[in-house]
């Protein structure tokens, strides 16, 4: 078994606890482990690996920020938050598993019949796990009534996007200095969301969602 | 070296975020006086050329990149006598997000490669986002929260359909760069059902960003909450640079031969976003809002003529750049209004005639110019459309264009006249000034001129944009 069916296998494993988190805490923990094993993937399938090389030093970085950088402003939210400390699922947390389960049956499907040839490492899980990733990732953006779950949906969208492109793209296209660029939205856009999330919680003592029904037509 | 164009407006909004205010405001005209300069030396003379192959001064990028800087410029005037009469909150914040939402803005118009396009089109949101936060009004914060996350969400689709695209390439087994220019040329070699996927998602993608309907939720919230010169330039500029994304791909599928298609993709997109458009507009009670609608409606009518091709892309350009100097035009009004009144409701707002006499005549000018009717631009750019839709043979498309534009006409004329002439409820609470009303007549009389006389290197520009699809 290679190193990164290992890796990959525990991405499932995140994606299917998240949906299965009843504590804030304990989703924002899962965010974070997600989040250091997502920059490993394009590493380990690379065709060697070179311990000095600049992709090595970039998924140092992308590690730093996701799985540190951003769970740690996830966290100062969820300090901030009023004293509701659940998730407040739409879906509920048996119902959101089995979603999860057949999200992964579904991507699996999807996988083989897209007849792609890849022969690298991992090529078996990479496309499975990426879809289930997006997937996922729209399900918190819908199924959660918090904002700070939004968030935690984006950012799992962005995860399962990232590894998307880890398995679609070839390394002759890989530009650090953009890849470097799309890091840094994400960087901001959390810490924009943060500073929004702190807003709402100062104006409406809660950060459910259901504060955005003032503006309609 | 090109690459200025983005990175002046990035350190003068530092300068202007720790700077005082007084300063930050001088900072903003005199940064929209240099890049107005900057772009007209990238699309006249073509003397800036790009010191990294990320970057390239693309004919639709400098048309983008003038309509942007000008209305910025303007925009700039009217926002240093909008300052001095309210009290915004931490200004020096806006003023340097306003530069670096300028810096993001021009770094979409001039990038030439995929992901680079993608990253400046997600900055757009992120520098704008504190813009329309900054009132605090439970209201200002509902948009800029649906802004932030439909919009990055929406982007986040977009760079899934880039990536299709690279895997385009390699089924195709494609060496160039990730970058249009060199894409447009080697289209032919990629792989065409990977492409069109990349298509939909990137049309899903930036059409979110750009306020096609059903992607369009958060923009009647973000524009009708933001203070208004920032509705203007979300209006004016930063749709038409999602758009830029937009026309970019397609530049690539009509290369690879898939015109048609995408085409149509585009068509309907765009009759749909006109027709959830001309239905809002009549039942709207929020007049920012009436014109947030308006734009959605013209987003619509550009996606149209694009998808049509011919006479009907030349139509759309021309669109373009009426749109924004009109659409511009409108919310800085709408912006005097609300100050005399302080209401966004058109039931109350009346008697505007007698009460506001020069905000009137703006008002009225940009009513008419939205409207389509001579000597404002949009008249001839509608009228292509609809002769490149005779020409192409689509006459479902003229037909439900036309029906679509008389609803539009209906919806706006109802509020306008509302507005003008009846009597409302409302009292003046304070008085016009000739500051915040002569930026509107430039930029009026700038859509009156552009239609008369076109100079001849924005017309080199338009028709060079115009012959890639």
């Amino acid at each position: 078994m290679e190193l990164v069916d290992i890796v990959l296998s525990l991405i499932f494993l995140s994606i299917l606890m998240s949906l299965g988190s009843s504590r804030l805490l304990q989703l924002i923990r899962v965010m974070s482990f997600q989040g250091v094993l997502v920059p490993l993937v394009p590493i380990l399938i690379a065709p060697q690996y070179q311990p000095m090389s600049l992709s090595t030093a970039f998924a140092s970085l992308m590690l730093l920020i996701k799985g540190v950088l951003i769970p740690l402003m996830l966290w100062v939210a969820w300090r901030k938050i009023a004293i509701r400390r659940e998730v407040e699922p739409l879906i509920g947390y048996n119902a959101s598993l089995i979603a999860g389960l057949a999200m992964i049956l579904f991507s699996v499907f999807i996988s083989s019949q897209l007849h792609l040839v890849m022969d690298r490492p991992g090529s078996s899980l990479l496309l499975p796990c990426a879809i289930t990733t997006i997937g996922a990732g729209f399900f918190l953006l819908m199924a959660r009534r918090k904002a700070i779950t939004q968030i935690i949906g984006y950012l799992m969208l962005e995860n399962g996007i990232y590894l998307t492109g880890a398995a679609l793209a070839g390394h002759a296209q890989t530009h650090y200095v953009v890849e470097f660029g799309i890091l840094l939205d994400l960087l901001v856009g959390v810490m924009i969301m943060g500073i929004i999330l702190h807003r709402i919680n100062t104006t409406y003592d809660d950060i459910d969602t259901a504060f955005l029904k003032e503006l309609k037509d | 070296m090109l690459e200025l164009v983005f990175i002046i407006p990035y350190l003068i909004g530092i300068v202007a975020f720790f700077s005082p205010v007084m300063i930050g405001r001088v900072l903003i005209v005199t940064t929209g006086i240099i890049e107005f300069a900057l772009a007209c030396m990238a699309a006249w003379s073509s003397r800036l050329p790009a010191a990294t192959f990320y970057f390239t001064a693309s004919p639709e990028g400098c048309l983008v990149l003038l309509v942007t800087t000008f209305l910025f410029l303007i925009i700039g005037l009217y926002t240093l006598f909008y300052l001095v009469e309210t009290d915004m909150p931490r200004e020096h914040i806006f003023n340097g997000c306003l530069l670096f939402f300028l810096g993001a803005m021009a770094m979409v118009a001039v990038s030439d490669h995929l992901v680079i396009l993608w990253v400046a089109i997600e900055a757009t949101t992120l520098t704008s986002a504190p813009l329309i936060l900054l009132y605090h009004s439970k209201g200002s914060l509902e948009a800029t929260w649906k802004y932030v996350l439909i919009c990055s969400v929406g982007i986040a689709l977009a760079l899934l359909g880039t990536f299709f695209i690279t895997l385009a390439m390699e089924i195709g087994s494609i060496k160039v760069p990730l970058t249009f220019s060199s894409l447009k040329e080697a289209a032919a070699g990629m792989d065409k059902l990977w492409l069109k996927a990349g298509f939909i998602f990137i049309m899903v993608g930036y059409g979110t960003k750009m306020g096609l309907a059903p992607m369009h939720t958060w923009l009647p919230d973000a524009h009708g909450e933001s203070p208004s010169p920032v509705s203007a330039l979300l209006s004016g500029a930063l749709l038409n640079c999602a758009f830029l994304g937009i026309f970019k791909s397609y530049t690539i599928l009509s290369a690879a031969g898939m015109h048609e298609w995408a085409g149509n993709l585009l068509v309907g997109f765009g009759l749909f976003s006109m027709l959830i458009a001309s239905v809002f507009m009549i039942i709207q009670e929020d007049y920012k809002r009436l014109f947030a609608y308006s734009s959605i409606e013209n987003m619509g009518i550009i996606a149209v003529g694009i998808g049509i091709g011919g006479l009907a892309g030349l139509g759309a350009m021309v669109h373009l750049v009426h749109h924004s100097l009109l659409k511009a035009a409108l919310f800085l009004s709408t912006g005097n209004i609300l100050f005399g009144y302080g209401t966004k409701e058109i039931r109350q707002v009346g008697g505007m005639a007698r009460l506001l006499p020069m905000t009137f005549i703006s008002f009225t000018c940009g009513f008419a110019g939205i409207s389509g009717f001579p000597p404002f631009g949009l008249f001839v750019s509608e009228l292509l459309i609809i002769f490149g839709a005779f020409q192409n043979h689509s006459f479902f498309t003229a037909a439900s264009f036309i029906f679509m534009l008389i609803l539009i006409f209906a919806g706006i004329s109802k509020h306008f006249i509302r507005m003008t002439f009846a009597k409302g409820e409302a009292k003046l609470i304070r008085k016009e000034r000739l500051g915040r009303v002569f930026p509107v007549f430039i930029l009026l009389a700038t859509s009156i001129l552009l239609s008369l006389w076109l100079p001849e290197p924005l017309r080199q520009t338009i028709l060079k944009t115009v012959s890639q699809i």
